[in-house]
């Protein structure tokens, strides 16, 4: 219960018909605050749902999920939209930004519902896109609409940094790019960052190295030395 | 589709897209039942048109004439080519009471087949003083079946010149073919408007000829009316019908002329011989005067020759009774005389008793002693008899003795024989010898009969012993009793001897008594002599007493019979003195009679001369031949079906439209979504067509299903709805033809396949066109595009990112921008054609009788009426103080036309110009200017105007009887939607028709306009012998009101249309745009936008969609309105051309609440949005 995130005994049961399938079945971690988190597993192992279950956006079977202190799985449909809105930024790996905004405009869209953001344009220098500030998604390459994506994560200013393979369609160098700005943005800014992956090579990044199997978290281990992204080759 | 799974994978995508297959389906349905419905209601309106008025065997052809049509007339016409039949039937206008004001019918006899009336209630008229009525006229009349209805002509002859009665009772309600509407036509009596029909039988009518002529065309019946088809099959034997006119007309005349010729013939020869028999009659009566004066002299000659005789009779009588007086005094005389003769026999006899009794006491002793005789002569007697009995028994006693001598000697006798006997045998036994056996027996024998016989001599010895003894005793008694005997006799002689010496001594007294006698009995039968006398005189005085009462009664009858003789004389008298009398006025009346029927003679002679001059004056005859078109009400249902077709011709098109454009981005979309699988079946190395063909399947049986839905309830539904809205024009009319028209079924069905198909095999090749590989990849997101007003800063800089992201978006989705714009401008112009179209129709009594016409009633007068009392009523009305203002003027329908169309108008001529203006606003309905009446030119009303195709500064002419044509100048158009008017001062109509005009009208407004204010002012006007009628302006409105009515249901049907189309447009729509883009709203979601937010971000499009749609409606709605409005207006009327601010908002409400109901339901449906999913990875 110290950590800054807390997850306890933390199940999800979809059910498809008479099967019940647990996608999740009891998961316990801590993060500590300002902490770069890397979850890895292979495909179907329940990461995805944790990362739903963290930002909001799906209610946990039982167990439960503390944020900052705050109890998020007794929160109701618009409480966790606030908590999306306010301490939660997300980052696809579909990136999803709105087709008909610019870059700064995308960007924009996420800041005018925040108590307290950031300068979209200082934001958008940030992640590297200070001369694409106008340009609609459909002009930006994969890696510089992932850029928008993280900015529009980030411009919220967020407890909460959740990343979704946000590598995956992703070139190399563009992915390593993309996980060189994640790593920087959590140094520099302090900000807890969740990045979950199946590629296990990403691991010496990390602060601290969730692996989840089968639902469950199979080892959880805290990186004292972190290797930074630039020297880390898969 | 051959391969089993893509079967099964076709019927499992109906299954999953359910919605999408119904919105294809119900969009189409909607869409094809429109344009099949509508557009099959014209030709069904007319196909139930023919229907009634085959039915009701409505005639093709009607032939008036000026002069009336004879039987000759129909015998022509039945003749001519191409006709069928020939009816002939009488008619004629009448006034009649309704309410409080009189109306016009018309009234008809009713014919044997054609133009069939139905009795609505009750039944048809039987008998000629039976009617039955107008159904509508009595809803409105107040009449009631079974009352009676009063008719009078309107004019100066009585109505019962033409019918037979003027009072019928109503048995009926009824309707005719010929008034399918409220139309009744026009008169020329009363307010010239007809209100409604009677209809009575053909006896009712007493008329000599026909007034008109129906006639069926040969094989009209086959052609739906209102077609050319039956148009040109009427028409050709209408012309037929033409070419016997000319000589028909001649003929008539000449019929007239030689009737009225041979009538007055007819005449002549009646006043001839009315003279003759005046002239006989007057010599008759003469005559018979003469001789009632004859007899009156010989009666009292009579009477005073009775007078004589009475006195005569009198005389005689009193002569009579002074003789029988003598008479009776005479008897009376007699009868004292013979009392007293009486009297005196009465005192003799009683002398003569008296006597009598004296000779009876002599006579006592006398037979005392005559007593005693003769008992001593009875002793005498007695002792005589004794003797003789005595001397009878010695007699007998003798003859005993005889006897007993007799016996003594027999006895003797037989002793002896039996001595003899007994010797014979004492003989005979010596004789014999006891020795022989046979004498031994015959001794024996000898010896016992000789012991008998001496025994019987013994017995016989006694026996005269004894007689012997009774001899002697016998002779004893005899000789004693025979001394006795002659001692008696002597005794007897000497008593004889005495009593002989008495008796002779009592004769001689007894001689002596006997004369005395002798001498009474004398004196008495003179007695009784004397009596009988006097009886006799009694016998004859009586008979005297009654001849004398007799003779006394015959003169009292006398007298009688003289007292009636004098009274019947006097009654007679009094007889003669009347008779006398009657005899002097009689001789009066005779000479009156002489001069009455000189004069009549006289008159009877100036009118022969007369009908002989107008005889000579009877022009041709005119005959009128129409057709069915005469008929107002059935062209204007000829004219409402093809407004329905210019309805049909638009409306549907446009249902039609959106429909097609809904099935096509709807099949566009569903191919889009599916382009992943479309790939994946490419890949998998099916053929373009099995992959095109599940979604042209898809397509096909959504649209086929929807166009049989579509065609089946639209061809009913529609046309029903639309004939029954017309129903409450036509109330009579109650046949439904609606059968399917396959030409409209097809014409909508393939529109609809064609629309679908093609948009749906566009989009397949769009897709089907690419790479397999390129297919599986999500597309490549559409561009976003900078707008018009980025270029704009300072209003772009100030709108948030949601607003510029739904301007972008609009601009982005181009068709479903123009399409939803098209779906909400389509729902928002039929929703404003129906609100308009109310407003239009109902307004125009609003704007009729509260802006143009400001009158509150209007005051017919009664053109019979003297003008005097015209004036009163007049002034009546003038001077209520709760009247505000008047306006005298003439109101008259009559035929106005140019451009060689003629057209039913009504005159208005303003008696002073100034009032008139204050009732009558002429103004023009564009620009609002305000026209005056002058003196020069007319005012027309617009509808007329454009009719007539008139324009100010045209001529248009007048029809009159007298005058022909009389041509005036349109001055000005004015404003009016209710009727036709023609306006014009009294110097104008002066100038044309050269006579003042009958000012016929008050047009009046009260102070404070309470309805009941305007009623009670009429109801006191109309009291006034010079006021026929009233009419109220609130009262046309209602009417006005009512009849309109039917295009509600007609508005009501638009309006739902447009609610169902806007429904399914929008939501469609919506539904498309959700799903395309539920990754962006997802990812909205994931940013922290709130449910309602998310919305916003959808609705704010919506929103703006809705809007922009309403307003294209608005334009589309006011053009589409003004279309309407002209092809449905009816000829009578002008409709509004405005539609009410208010039916704007109403509009544009309605589709914002479409729009919002669409929205609410879409709320539910953007909640639903899962993130996770939606997020999860590119479809």
């Amino acid at each position: 219960m110290s950590g800054f995130v807390c997850l306890k005994d933390i199940t999800k049961v979809y059910k498809m018909g008479e099967v019940e399938i647990h996608a999740v079945d009891g998961i316990n971690f801590e993060i500590e605050k300002g902490e770069l988190v890397v979850i890895v597993g292979p495909s179907g192992a329940g990461k995805t749902t944790v990362l739903n279950l963290l930002g909001g956006m799906d209610t946990a079977t039982s167990g439960k999920l503390f944020v900052d202190g705050a109890d998020i799985t007794r929160y109701n449909e618009r409480q966790l939209t606030s908590y999306r809105r306010d301490d939660i930024g997300f980052v696809f790996q579909f990136y999803n930004l709105i087709p008909n905004l610019t870059a700064k405009e995308n960007v924009e869209l996420a800041l005018q519902i925040c108590k307290d953001p950031l300068d979209a344009q200082t934001v958008l220098e940030d992640v590297g896109l200070g001369h694409r500030l106008d340009n609609f998604p459909a002009q930006l390459s994969g890696g510089e609409q992932q850029r928008v994506s993280i900015a529009r994560a980030l411009a919220k200013n967020p407890k909460l940094l959740l990343c979704d393979e946000p590598t995956g369609a992703l070139d190399y160098n563009t992915g390593k790019a993309i996980l060189q700005l994640l790593q920087d943005m959590c140094r520099e800014k302090g900000m807890t960052v969740i990045v979950i992956t199946h590629n296990s090579a990403l691991a010496p990044m990390a602060d601290r190295l969730i692996k989840i199997k089968n639902g469950k978290v199979s080892s959880m281990v805290k990186n004292e030395s972190p290797m930074s992204i630039a020297d880390i080759e898969w | 589709m051959k391969k089993k799974a893509l079967r099964k994978e076709f019927y499992m995508e109906i299954r999953r897209s359910l919605g999408r297959f119904l919105s294809i389906f119900f969009i189409v349905a909607i869409g094809v039942a429109f344009f099949s419905g509508i557009r099959a209601s014209e030709p069904d309106m007319r196909l139930s048109g023919d229907k009634y008025f085959d039915e009701k065997n409505l005639m093709d052809i009607q032939v008036i004439s000026t002069l009336g049509l004879s039987e000759r007339d129909v015998k022509a016409l039945e003749a001519v080519e191409g006709i069928e039949k020939v009816e002939a039937g009488y008619s004629i206008d009448a006034l009649c009471m309704k309410e409080d004001s009189q109306a016009a019918v018309h009234v008809m006899s009713v014919l044997p087949s054609l133009n069939m009336v139905t009795a609505e209630e009750g039944r048809l008229p039987k008998s000629w003083d039976e009617c039955a009525v107008d159904a509508d006229f009595l809803a409105e009349s107040g009449y009631k079946i079974g009352e009676k209805i009063h008719l009078t002509s309107g004019k100066e002859d009585s109505i019962t010149d033409t019918l037979k009665t003027d009072t019928f009772t109503i048995v009926g309600t009824v309707s005719s073919p010929c008034y399918i509407s409220f139309g009744r036509g026009s008169t020329n009596i009363g307010t010239g408007s007809v209100s409604g029909f009677i209809s009575v039988p053909e006896e009712s009518f007493k008329l000599d000829v026909y007034t008109e002529i129906y006639a069926a065309v040969d094989g009209a019946k086959d052609f739906t009316a209102f077609t050319d088809e039956y148009e040109e099959c009427v028409s050709a034997v209408l012309k037929n019908v033409e070419a016997i006119k000319e000589e028909r007309q001649k003929m008539r005349r000449q019929e007239i002329v030689d009737e009225a010729e041979s009538e007055l013939d007819e005449a002549r020869e009646k006043l001839e011989d009315a003279k003759k028999e005046a002239e006989e009659e007057l010599g008759d009566a003469k005559k018979e005067l003469d001789d009632g004066w004859q007899q009156l002299n010989d009666g009292k000659a009579k009477i005073s020759a009775s007078w004589t005789e009475l006195e005569n009779s009198r005389a005689a009588l009193i002569s009579g009774q002074e003789e029988l007086n003598v008479n009776r005094r005479t008897v009376e005389d007699s009868q004292a005389e013979l009392n007293s003769k009486q009297a005196e026999l009465n005192a003799q006899l009683k002398e003569l008793n008296t006597q009598q009794e004296l000779l009876d006491a002599e006579k006592i002793p006398l037979e005392e002693q005559q007593a005693q005789v003769d008992n001593l002569r009875e002793l005498l007697n007695q002792k005589q008899t004794e003797l003789d009995q005595a001397k009878v028994s010695i007699v007998q006693l003798q003859s005993d003795n005889e006897g007993l001598n007799t016996e003594i000697t027999e006895i003797t006798a037989s002793g002896e024989g039996l001595q003899a006997e007994l010797t014979a045998m004492q003989n005979e036994l010596n004789g014999l010898d006891p020795s022989l056996p046979e004498q031994a027996e015959r001794i024996e024998e000898l010896n016992t009969l000789i012991a008998d016989n001496i025994n019987k001599i013994s017995d016989v010895q006694i026996k005269l012993e004894e007689v012997y003894t009774q001899f002697a005793t016998n002779q004893a008694i005899i000789d004693m009793m025979q001394q006795e005997v002659e001692k008696g006799q002597a005794e007897l002689t000497a008593g004889q001897q005495q009593i002989d010496e008495g008796q002779a001594e009592l004769d001689k007294y007894w001689a002596k008594v006997n004369d005395a006698q002798q001498i009474l009995s004398d004196g008495r039968a003179e007695l009784t002599a004397g009596q009988q006398q006097i009886d006799e005189g009694q016998a004859q005085l009586d008979a005297a007493w009654v001849q004398l009462e007799s003779a006394q009664a015959e003169i009292n009858s006398g007298w009688v019979q003289l007292t009636d003789g004098q009274n019947q004389l006097a009654s007679a008298e009094a007889e003669i003195v009347e008779n006398e009398k009657k005899l002097a006025d009689g001789q009066k009346e005779y000479d009156e009679g002489r001069l009455e029927a000189d004069a009549k003679i006289a008159d009877a002679e100036a009118e022969i001369k007369d009908a002989e001059d107008e005889i000579s004056k009877i022009e041709n005859a005119k005959w009128y031949i129409y057709d069915r078109d005469n008929l107002n009400d059935y062209t204007g249902y000829g004219e409402n079906a093809d407004r329905m077709r210019a309805i049909g011709e638009v409306f549907p098109v446009l249902f039609f439209l959106v429909a097609a454009l809904i099935s096509l981005t709807t099949m566009t979309r569903m191919v889009e979504e599916q382009r992943t699988q479309i790939g994946t079946m490419k890949a998998l190395g099916y053929n373009r067509f099995s992959i095109a063909g599940k979604y042209i399947g898809y397509a096909f049986l959504a649209t086929v299903a929807g166009c049989i839905l579509g065609i089946l309830f639209g061809e009913k539904v529609f046309p029903y709805i639309i004939i029954y809205a017309y129903g409450i024009m036509y109330q009579h009319m109650d046949t439904y033809v609606i059968p399917y028209n396959i030409q409209y079924a097809l014409l909508a069905a393939l529109a609809a396949m064609a629309c679908t198909l093609l948009a749906t095999v566009f989009s397949c090749y769009k897709e089907l066109r690419e790479q397999a590989a390129e297919l599986m990849r999500p597309p490549t997101p559409k561009q976003g595009k900078r707008v018009l007003l980025e270029r704009v800063p300072f209003i772009w800089g100030r709108l948030s990112f949601t607003w510029k992201s739904t301007i972008r978006n609009l601009v982005r989705y181009k068709k479903r921008f123009f399409m939803t714009i098209f779906g909400i401008g389509g729902c928002m112009a039929l929703l404003l054609v129906g609100f308009g179209l109310k407003d239009s129709i109902f307004d125009i009594g609003l704007l009729q009788y509260h802006e143009l016409q400001l009158y509150d009633g209007n005051i017919i007068l009664n053109e019979d009426a003297e003008k005097e009392e015209q004036e009163q009523a007049i002034r009546v009305l003038e001077q209520d103080s709760r009247v505000e203002a008047t306006a005298v003027n003439f109101l008259k329908q009559v035929k106005v036309g140019a451009n060689k169309t003629w057209k039913d108008v009504y005159l208005n001529v303003a008696e002073d110009t100034e009032e008139f203006s204050e009732f009558i606003v002429f103004r023009n309905r564009r620009t609002k200017e305000i026209y005056t009446l002058d003196d020069e030119g007319v005012i027309l009303t617009e509808k007329m105007a454009k009719e007539l195709d008139v324009e100010p500064g045209d001529t248009i002419y007048i029809k009159d009887d007298v005058k022909g044509e009389i041509p005036y100048t349109v001055s000005a158009v004015c404003e009016n939607y209710m009727q036709h008017f023609l306006y014009m001062t009294s110097d104008g109509y002066k100038r044309g028709y050269g006579n003042e005009p009958k000012y016929n009208s008050v047009y009046y407004s009260v102070k404070d306009g309470e309805e009941d204010t305007i009623k009670s002012v009429g109801e006191d006007v109309i009291k006034e012998e010079g006021a026929l009628s009233v009419s109220y302006a609130s009262g046309i409105e209602a009417q006005l009101d009512d009849m309109l009515g039917s295009l509600n249901i007609v508005i009501v049907v638009l309006v739902i249309s447009a609610g169902m189309l806007a429904f399914v447009v929008l939501y469609n729509l919506n539904n498309i745009n959700i799903t395309e883009r539920k990754r962006e709203l997802a990812t909205l979601k994931v940013l922290g936008f709130y449910p309602l937010e998310v919305a916003e971000y959808v609705y704010r499009e919506n929103i703006i969609l809705t809007i922009l749609g309403g307003f294209f409606g608005i334009v589309c709605g006011k053009l589409l309105h003004r279309f309407i409005i002209v092809t449905v207006e009816i000829e009578s009327a002008m409709f509004g051309r405005n539609i009410d601010f208010r039916s704007f908002i109403y509009g544009f409400l309605i589709t914002f609440g479409f729009s919002i109901l669409v929205n609410g339901v879409m709320y539910f449906k953007l909640k639903k949005i899962d993130m996770v999913e939606s997020l999860k990875s590119v479809e």
